[in-house]
């Protein structure tokens, strides 16, 4: 399978992708690395951090896999997008592009991982109606305890680069 | 009528205490004010900002809702895990005093919503706290302190 580097402020973790089970997502992720971006950490989904997507990267992906309900795991790397009408009221600490339509790498850091717990409405989920696409593409092999320090660090002092590569296999 | 200042970074709000539906959680905020700590948003809420109070309270359920509305302050005890990155050995929840500042927010617990105390309601500067709270998130949290006015 192949593997994702994640930096972020002087550390790293790894990530494996779910090429057997969402391999037309992966695939759209693997081509469009590397992409870096500044991370901001969620505030409904618990210990979270998302790097928006934008310009020739962000994707506009079909669902693919099994349904999701919610139900979320520290290290899930999930790929996400809204629509426009999905709109959550004013996201007023984002750019204006991702106010409306968003697309989005959402990296999982550690317990809880709450995308069932609020982000993830289920009145208005918009599964049924395809206005929005949350796939798990992937999971951290292991969370190194800087990394999700750093993680856990944008909660408190701001936006950092994140940058996400594909992790090529050494000779 | 009680008014407490708020304080979030460079702005400053005001509210009005309750004092006729929360008299209780409203005589223990007048006597513990000011309070002043670090600001911490809300990773589980939506658009939430609080302190926690690190001194032992015993603070009743009092005047409590389920359905937060923008500029509500609210006292209440938040999970600990929303707070610290590990659950801390002995600890499971820590008392906390805080505000919506926009819409589409919800307080949690650990499975569904959490009632809160609802001490008092942001008369001025709400707008403002909306503003900073967010500048916050992408550059960095600072103080947030409660005062009477």
């Amino acid at each position: 399978m192949r593997k994702l580097l994640f930096e972020l402020a002087g550390t790293s973790a790894v990530a494996e992708m779910h090429d057997d089970v969402v391999p037309k997502t992966c695939d759209a992720v693997w081509n469009m690395l590397p992409v870096e971006g500044m991370a901001i950490h969620a505030n409904w989904s618990s210990r979270e951090i998302m790097l928006h997507l934008h310009g020739e990267k962000l994707l506009r992906l079909p669902p693919e896999g099994p349904d999701r309900r919610g139900t979320t795991a520290p290290g899930d790397v999930v790929y996400f997008w809204r629509s426009p009408q999905m709109s959550r009221g004013k996201q007023l600490a984002y750019s204006a592009e991702f106010q409306r339509e968003l697309s989005e790498l959402a990296i999982f850091y550690g317990d809880p991982a709450g995308g069932g717990m609020a982000a993830d409405d289920p009145a208005r989920s918009g599964r049924d109606l395809n206005l929005q696409v949350a796939t798990l593409f992937a999971t951290l092999i292991d969370t190194p305890k800087e990394f999700a320090h750093k993680c856990e660090d944008i909660r408190h002092n701001g936006l950092q680069k994140l940058v996400v590569r594909r992790l090529e296999r050494s000779a | 009528m009680t008014r407490v200042k708020i304080r979030l970074g460079n702005v400053e709000a005001f509210a009005q205490l309750d004092e006729r539906d929360a008299p209780k959680a409203t005589k223990w905020l007048k006597e513990t004010l000011p309070i002043d700590g670090q600001a911490m948003h809300s990773m589980e809420n939506g658009r939430e900002v609080y302190v926690v109070l690190d001194t032992p309270h015993q603070i009743t359920e009092e005047n409590q809702t389920i359905y937060q509305t923008v500029g509500d302050l609210i006292v209440y005890y938040k999970p600990a895990i929303f707070v610290q990155p590990q659950w801390p050995r002995h600890i499971r929840d820590f008392l906390v005093i805080g505000f919506i500042y926009e819409r589409d927010s919800a307080i949690r617990g650990m499975s569904g919503p959490l009632a809160t105390n609802l001490v008092g309601k942001i008369t001025e500067g709400i707008v403002a706290l909306a503003h900073e709270a967010p500048r916050m998130r992408r550059e960095g949290f600072g103080k947030l302190s409660f005062s009477l006015a």
